[in-house]
């Protein structure tokens, strides 16, 4: 319809053009495995700026550059001469990442038009441009092409645009990156450590992220972290050059795209900036601090005290006690480095895993009862651990690195709220501040023991030895039953009934074979050691083998972790509240009885028609291991409280109280 | 007190379980990547050959647009004469996988050295396995190295600030390597040490 009423203004248009202008219009220019046209209206409108294109049609599987082309190639370039108009700059159409070999380059498979605006001036009764082009186009290999476009266009009251050309300019006018101020993600920080860290706001799926800046950013896609509130994005930078004051970036999604103009970069966590240096000290005092308060965790304490016990030995000399606190350090220091670098690699991996997971392994689990079955027994005085058994945690030097050692194993499980934030953090600190933190947790569990032991003035008013310290031994053998039972516990909930029955057994198994060995004949000695290895053997290869349990309902509250449900859930404004747990996590346990599972909870939810979800990581779950990670936590207890129709989480503190859950309902 | 010290084992698996944060390539202020390669005479060129004296590396693809744009106007040629003259060496090195563009054996390297008026201390440098192109990080067609008597990179990236494919432009383009050679020389700081390169993608 339209066409029909255009062709004979078209045609006037051209008759007008060629009566009054004596122009040679060349809108095409082609080169080989391109064609490239200046798309433009028929006439161009008084004082109005309109949008043109160079529009490229390219052949298959050959592809144009953006602006920053990337770590080859170039972007075409446009010199554009212009008499009676104004010419705005070029707008660029955002890119794709095009993986060419080895290679990241940045441009457009398939036809794209590189846009700019006219703008005629007043008066001016025509538009002339003289334009050279150079363009580079590449399969694997590059041609570079240049090309000539000229030609003159009337202005006029008003824009006569063929429909088709208007409708193709559009598609490619939609990408071009829009103001920052609209953008759905807003830059909150750009940090430079061995990468350029651009965090971004926002909400939804991690967009798509291009530097501008080719010169000191890769163009290979970024390594991206989920944070609390949106994403990190990690740009690999160019070796040797030096980080500029600012960067700007397109961000694309949903095929549009914005532009985030002039990101300042934010003093460097590993550079010489005061600010920053005091923001990871109190990282690394807070870890510190998190480990002496590990000392006090009841799985640890008892742990501490056998060493104690050892070095108040008369005729243990001061030098030897040194000897042992260094060598106990160095134990709990090489398993918080190796733990922390283990973490690291399978977090540079890729996988996602949180502290605590030994605890999630039933093997581990079912070992670790075992040693404190041992070591409860030893205590008791049933026989003696630190001479018959093994060295584990008794006099000898090994023992004490041994003792380093399983003190970092079982205070893992034991995070106090300290321990939370700064694994937390370590979870996405560079690799280099990440480790540091471990290194402190580490430093800082270690320190009383080897206060103690080097310092003899603090040795000295501990009370002299004497028969009140078999007591006291007999006595801390209690709390190592007690920790039997929860692991015990642990074992049932991550391979069902089965895990209770066996680790059970295994037990009994035990305490018969050492009875056995207590008597002096070599048979005795030797039937003893067959039935301990074979009870372990059988019960280890039984629990191995041992599936999950079904999972357990519960209460009819409480529903186990589904995604799409919490999802529904808040699109409908509907409150949502989620418990990660797990049954080695005592804090866990003891908010579920005393504040989770109270009638007082449970009405107040129902009343308010909370969704509950019960998210249990007994056993590992990437889903929750990733919701977890997006919280900023790999370590639990974690409360997410979702408000209705609020778009973050709130997070409750690790220690609940019924008070807590009251006041989650007080804003209302 | 006969007791081993069981931390030894331990921290050196420590060591191992740290992931390794260096790079390779070659990078402005720190040691050039070793190399050891054979030329299209037949001569071996090895990284220690030059200790001691100015070292360039240029990576070369006959079929290359960049490389025509700077070999067809003479301006390599120029380059590499002025400071071969001043006493610098200067390997232009091919890393083209064998069967892909630019790949060249030694006799047919030889042949198009003399038709391109080589002027580098020594015939074209070949990489066909892409060993040295990628220790050095050689990511285009051209992409130049400068390398100090000590061994230590000065200068990496494009030889100049244009990336156009035009030959006309060069006059008038600044050229990065001259002026990387003139200041390190002169034993004053490069100004800018590294650049982005242009041009084809080396075809490792």
């Amino acid at each position: 319809m339209i066409r029909r009423w255009l062709q004979p203004v078209l045609l006037f248009a051209l008759l007008l053009s060629a009566a009054n202008f004596t122009a040679g219009a060349t809108t095409e220019a082609s080169g080989e495995h391109v064609k490239v046209h200046l798309i433009t209206p028929g006439q161009f409108a008084e004082g109005q700026s309109t949008t043109v294109g160079f529009y490229f049609e390219v052949d298959p599987h050959w592809h144009v550059y953006w602006q920053n082309a990337g770590d080859s190639g170039a972007a075409p370039r446009f010199d554009i001469k212009a008499k009676g108009a104004h010419i705005g700059e070029i707008k660029w159409p955002f890119p794709a990442r095009l993986p060419i070999e080895h290679l990241t380059n940045l441009g457009y498979e398939g036809n794209v038009a590189y846009l700019f605006d006219i703008t005629p001036k007043a008066g001016a009764k025509a538009v002339t441009l003289d334009i050279n082009l150079e363009w580079l186009i590449c399969k694997i290999n590059c041609i570079p092409g240049f090309g000539q476009i000229s030609g003159q266009w009337p202005v006029a009251a008003t824009t006569q645009w063929a429909e088709a050309d208007q409708t193709l300019l559009d598609t490619f006018s939609a990408r071009v990156p829009q103001a920052e101020a609209s953008s759905p993600w807003q830059p909150s920080s750009l940090t430079t450590t061995n990468s350029a860290n651009l965090t971004i706001t926002g909400k939804g799926a991690a967009p798509e992220v291009f530097p501008l800046n080719g010169d000191w950013l890769s163009a290979e896609r970024p390594r991206v972290t989920e944070t609390n509130s949106g994403y990190t994005l990690h740009f690999a930078t160019q070796p040797g050059v030096s980080a500029p004051e600012t960067a700007s970036f397109v961000i694309a999604q949903d095929n549009r795209a914005w532009q985030l103009d002039n990101v300042a970069i934010d003093s460097a966590p590993a550079s010489t900036s005061k600010a920053s240096h005091a923001a990871l000290w109190l990282l690394l005092l807070a870890a510190f601090a998190g480990g002496v308060i590990l000392n006090l965790m009841p799985c640890v304490f008892p742990v501490l005290s056998i060493k104690v016990f050892s070095l108040m030995q008369p005729g243990v000399s001061r030098a030897e006690r040194i000897h042992e606190g260094l060598l106990y350090s160095a134990g709990v220091l090489t398993t918080f480095t190796l733990l922390g670098a283990l973490l690291l690699a399978l977090r540079a991996g890729g996988s996602a895993i949180g502290w605590g997971f030994q605890l999630q392994s039933a093997p581990v689990v079912l070992a670790l009862a075992v040693l404190f079955w041992l070591m409860a027994l030893s205590f008791s005085g049933v026989f003696e651990f630190g001479h018959r058994l093994m060295n584990l945690a008794g006099g000898s030097r090994g023992g004490a690195f041994a003792t380093g050692v399983l003190a970092v194993f079982i205070a893992a499980p034991c995070t106090g709220p300290f321990m939370g934030a700064a694994l937390g953090a370590a979870a996405v600190l560079p690799t280099v501040q990440a480790l540091a933190i471990f290194i402190g947790l580490g430093a800082g569990l270690a320190a009383p023991f080897l206060l103690l032991s080097a310092s003899p003035g603090l040795l000295k008013r501990l009370p002299a030895p004497g028969p009140w310290m078999d007591t006291l031994r007999q006595f801390f053998a209690f709390p190592l039953y007690a920790t039997v039972i929860w692991l015990l516990w642990v074992l049932g909930k991550l391979v069902g009934d089965i895990g209770w029955v066996l680790g059970t057994s295994l037990l009994l198994a035990l305490a018969f074979a050492l009875w056995l060995a207590r008597g002096a004949g070599r048979t005795r000695l030797l039937l003893a050691i067959a039935i301990a290895l074979g009870a372990i053997a059988a019960t280890g290869t039984t629990i191995m083998r041992a599936g999950a349990p079904a999972p357990q309902t519960g209460s009819e509250l409480w529903q186990s972790y589904d995604k799409t449900a919490i999802a529904d859930a808040r699109a409908q404004g509907r409150p949502v509240f989620i418990d990660y747990t797990a049954a080695w996590c005592i804090t866990c346990q003891v908010n579920k009885k005393l504040v989770l599972e109270t009638d007082h909870t449970t009405d107040l939810f129902k009343r308010k028609n909370v969704l509950a979800i019960r998210a249990d990581w007994t056993r590992f779950d990437p889903e929750i291991t990733a919701a977890l990670e997006a919280l900023g936590r790999n370590s639990l207890p974690v409360y997410a409280w979702y408000p209705a129709g609020a778009q973050q989480a709130q997070l409750l503190p690790q220690l609940l109280q019924k008070r807590m859950i009251t006041e989650l309902f007080d804003s209302e | 007190m006969n007791v081993r010290n069981p931390i030894r084992p331990l921290l050196f698996a420590a060591a191992l379980a740290v992931p390794s944060l260096s790079f390779a390539v070659a990078t402005p202020g720190e040691s050039a990547p070793a190399f050891s390669e054979v030329d299209a005479a037949g001569e071996m060129h090895s990284l220690t050959d030059y200790q001691g004296e100015w070292l360039v590396l240029e990576w070369f693809n006959k079929d290359c647009p960049y490389v025509r744009k700077h070999y067809g106007s003479g301006n390599m040629q120029a380059l590499q004469k002025k400071y071969t003259d001043k006493g610098v060496n200067w390997l232009t090195v091919i890393s083209s996988a064998e069967g892909k563009q630019g790949y060249l054996g030694p006799v047919e390297a030889k042949a198009e050295a003399k038709s391109h008026n080589l002027n580098a201390s020594s015939a074209f440098v070949l990489d066909p396995d892409g060993n040295m192109g990628r220790d050095y990080g050689a990511k285009t067609t051209p992409h130049m190295f400068v390398i100090n008597p000590e061994g230590e990179v000065v200068y990496a990236g494009a030889i100049d600030d244009n990336d156009s494919a035009n030959p006309a432009v060069i006059p008038d383009s600044h050229n990065y390597l001259a002026a990387a050679l003139d200041s390190a020389m002169a034993g004053e700081p490069v100004a800018e040490p590294a650049t982005r390169a242009y041009g084809c993608s080396v075809k490792y």
